[in-house]
């Protein structure tokens, strides 16, 4: 019954929220490609609401733009988040594949980008006194994705309600310990290439006498 | 070859002399610190000098050593000291154009003309007693009878407030003494006032050491009135835990738990509408640090009504060079005839001026370099406006400093008096004299920002404000740039919407037709199915 194109099914999970995902399921359905160029846009919209938003309503430290902490916030969590849930759903009898999820996840995340990109332009427009649209965009967008990503775990492992809220707090959870685990790596291997150039260092002024 | 050599040789020192000549030293005293001001986000910016030090007056530049001269008029005793010991309070009477210092360590109230030179000394009252360690002083001329100067007296270690008539240069007549109230709502045991103001209507407010419900209020007739304009206790972590204890703690664990009160005054000054301005030492600058209270004790600066008062340093210094880190301890605050509000800070020397309306306009002063040198303090212990000049008062190396104002601080008061005025066209020039200065000084664009907004020049003023980071003007200035932008640009828009809204039905009309203009790639019902993984 259901015959669209990849874009097309995009608009239909995140118009049904309650059948999309299970549609997208069933009819094995869903594109790799779309959810990186989604996962791009949310790092557009994040770079976006911190650098383009009106004046009037901007009250980041424009003073200095970062970019790291931005990929950070967008990319780096959405494959975490990816990599947890997977690891989580594993042992919890999930039956989604990491490609799934990865699809999934990614396709709740287009009504939160929309408001943000959305509410960036509108904010070039409004006055502090009209921001209750800026708000309301924003808890929309909120709200909307995160109905949709209950949803799309839900049909992706095939998960009771319940069941999928406590995945994905213990997705949030693993998500904590692999960045933990992450940092620590990092600051290792600092100490590692430290302590080796240090090594150099020390033959290198042996060698020159 | 020699004559040669000769040549050279006076060319040489010629041209030495020429470069010596051009190079003369020009010696000039900095002021021992670097003058700063905080920005939108509350970063420190480097800013010019608005004051600089013109000099420091010690007791002997006053004249002290006439009290122990027996042929001088205002002699005190033989024995008494040329210099100030420890003073913990000055005060300027703006009517009479006179200064007094309390000198706590000598016992002795003193009082000076405007160029800081004695005019009077008081040791005692009509009725004999003497001062014991007085660590304030007020004065103020009654609306009553014949109009009397009273002088109010802190007189800490007699545990009294005295007030009196100034009679003469070296004789006060007490005329009331205000001891521990005695009742019950008076809880702590003593009463060792260390401040003191009186209003017009010659209500005595006096600063207690260990009374945190406020300041105690005596009226004119003497009878205690009750507390005036507590603080209120600082919400931290460790006072919300200890409310959490509290519900399961016994009650001997609670009678044993150390209360969270409120921290005390340190000072507080009154100024000619009635409000008492009031400096809290507590290491906080959004709570309470400054208060301006009105008749009622109603804080008209309250950060809970959802404003962003912040008033002394916003973070806690570190200094190396002492290894130490200084944090805000605001120990004194004054209120000029001209409304502006000086604020001293104990622990790093620092006085901190803001306007009517508690916008920072300058700091200056310093306690991390050595001591010794001039302009920096060990012991600030209060602070006083006259004459577009600052006196800070020194309790250790017991003088007092005297900071004048530069030309840019001349301009920007000028300037910002105007503002507060609302005067912002005229206010105009006087600020770009500013920006010229310094090119860093938020105020000068906020003040050039509304004089465009008052003449119209919208787009001018969004600039001015976008580069003060000023987002509540530029939010103003914003509804009108828009709303004119609207009016002249209303044919135009309403034509282009026209011209999408058309397109867009043309667009559904032709979609119902079957014709699309991307060929139905995008959207809808696919041709063939490419079929699922």
């Amino acid at each position: 019954m259901y015959e669209f194109t990849p874009v097309g099914w995009l608009k239909h999970c995140i118009f049904h929220p309650v059948e999309g995902f299970e549609d997208l399921r069933w009819k094995k359905q869903g594109s790799m490609k779309i959810a990186l160029i989604i996962v791009f846009f949310l790092f557009v919209a994040m770079v976006a609401d911190r650098q383009l938003t009106g004046f009037q309503f901007n009250n980041n430290y424009v003073k200095i733009f970062n970019v790291v902490p931005l990929i950070v916030q967008s990319v780096v969590y959405y494959f975490t988040w990816c990599v947890g849930n997977w690891s989580i759903c594993t042992l919890l009898e999930g039956e989604g594949t990491f490609r799934k999820i990865s699809i999934y996840s990614a396709y709740s995340l287009v009504p939160f980008i929309v408001c943000t990109l959305v509410k960036v332009i509108f904010s070039n427009f409004l006055v502090q006194e009209e921001s209750i649209w800026i708000t309301a965009l924003t808890y929309l967008g909120f709200g909307w994705s995160i109905v949709l990503m209950i949803q799309a775990m839900r049909a992706c492992h095939q998960y009771s309600f319940g069941k999928t809220l406590i995945s994905m707090v213990l997705t949030l959870v693993a998500m904590l310990l692999i960045l933990f685990l992450a940092i620590l790596l990092l600051s290792l291997f600092q100490q590692v290439y430290v302590f080796i150039y240090q090594i150099y260092t020390e033959i290198a002024y042996r060698i020159r006498g | 070859m020699r004559i040669k050599n000769s040549f050279k040789k006076i060319l040489c020192a010629g041209l030495a002399a020429v470069a010596a000549m051009s190079m003369t030293l020009d010696a000039f005293a900095a002021e021992p610190y670097k003058s700063y001001i905080y920005d939108t986000w509350n970063d420190s910016i480097p800013s010019q000098n608005a004051y600089r030090i013109d000099k420091t007056v010690t007791g002997y530049d006053m004249g002290l050593s006439r009290l122990s001269d027996p042929a001088d008029p205002l002699f005190l005793s033989e024995t008494a000291s040329a210099r100030l010991s420890n003073p913990k309070d000055m005060y300027f009477d703006p009517d009479e154009k006179e200064f007094w210092i309390a000198d706590t360590d000598n016992n002795r109230i003193l009082r000076l003309d405007d160029q800081l030179n004695i005019i009077g000394a008081y040791a005692e009252l009509s009725d004999g007693s003497r001062f014991a360690s007085p660590s304030g002083v007020y004065v103020k001329r009654s609306l009553y009878d014949d109009k009397p100067l009273y002088i109010y007296i802190a007189d800490y270690e007699n545990s009294r407030v005295v007030k009196a008539k100034v009679k003469s240069d070296t004789e006060l007549e007490i005329v009331k003494e205000y001891t521990r109230p005695d009742t019950d709502l008076y809880t702590v045991e003593t009463f060792n006032p260390s401040k003191v103001v009186a209003d017009f209507a010659e209500n005595v407010y006096a600063v207690c050491t260990s009374v945190n419900q406020g300041a105690v209020q005596f009226n004119r007739s003497g009878k205690f009135q009750g507390y005036y304009g507590a603080n209120r206790v600082e919400v931290t972590a460790a006072v919300i835990a200890q409310k959490l204890w509290r519900k399961f703690a016994s009650n001997e664990q609670i009678s044993g738990m150390t209360r969270n009160v409120p921290v005390e005054y340190a000072n507080f000054d009154i100024d000619d509408g009635g409000f008492i301005y009031t400096v809290t030492e507590a290491a906080n600058t959004t709570t309470d640090a400054v208060k301006k209270l009105n008749p009622a004790g109603y804080n008209i600066w309250d950060n809970s009504a959802g404003n962003e008062y912040k008033f002394g340093d916003i973070a806690s210094e570190y200094d190396p060079t002492q290894n130490q880190t200084y944090s805000t301890r605001l120990t004194d605050i004054c209120v000029s005839d001209n409304g502006l509000i000086n604020v001293l800070d104990f622990s790093t020397g620092r006085v901190f001026q803001y306007d009517r309306n508690a916008r920072l306009l300058c700091i200056f002063g310093t306690k991390n370099s050595t001591n010794d040198q001039r302009g920096s303090f060990s012991n600030p212990n209060a602070v006083e406006a006259y004459n577009n000049n600052i006196y800070v008062i020194d309790g250790s190396k017991n003088d007092v400093t005297i900071y004048s104002e530069t030309t840019f601080g001349a301009l920007m008061h000028e300037a910002v008096e105007l503002y507060d005025q609302g005067r912002y066209s005229e206010a105009k020039p006087i600020w770009q004299n500013v920006i010229a200065r310094d090119g860093g000084y938020p105020m000068a664009y906020i003040g050039l920002g509304k004089a465009a907004l008052n003449e119209g020049e919208y787009s001018k003023a969004l600039d001015y404000f976008e580069t003060a980071y000023d987002q509540d003007d530029y939010d103003r200035a914003f509804k009108y740039a828009r709303e004119e932008f609207l009016r002249e640009n209303f044919t135009l828009i309403i034509i282009v919407l026209a011209v999408i809204i058309v397109f867009l039905f043309v667009l559904s009309k032709m979609h119902k037709k079957g014709k699309y203009l991307l060929k139905g790639r995008l959207y809808g019902k696919k041709s063939r199915n490419r079929g699922g993984r």
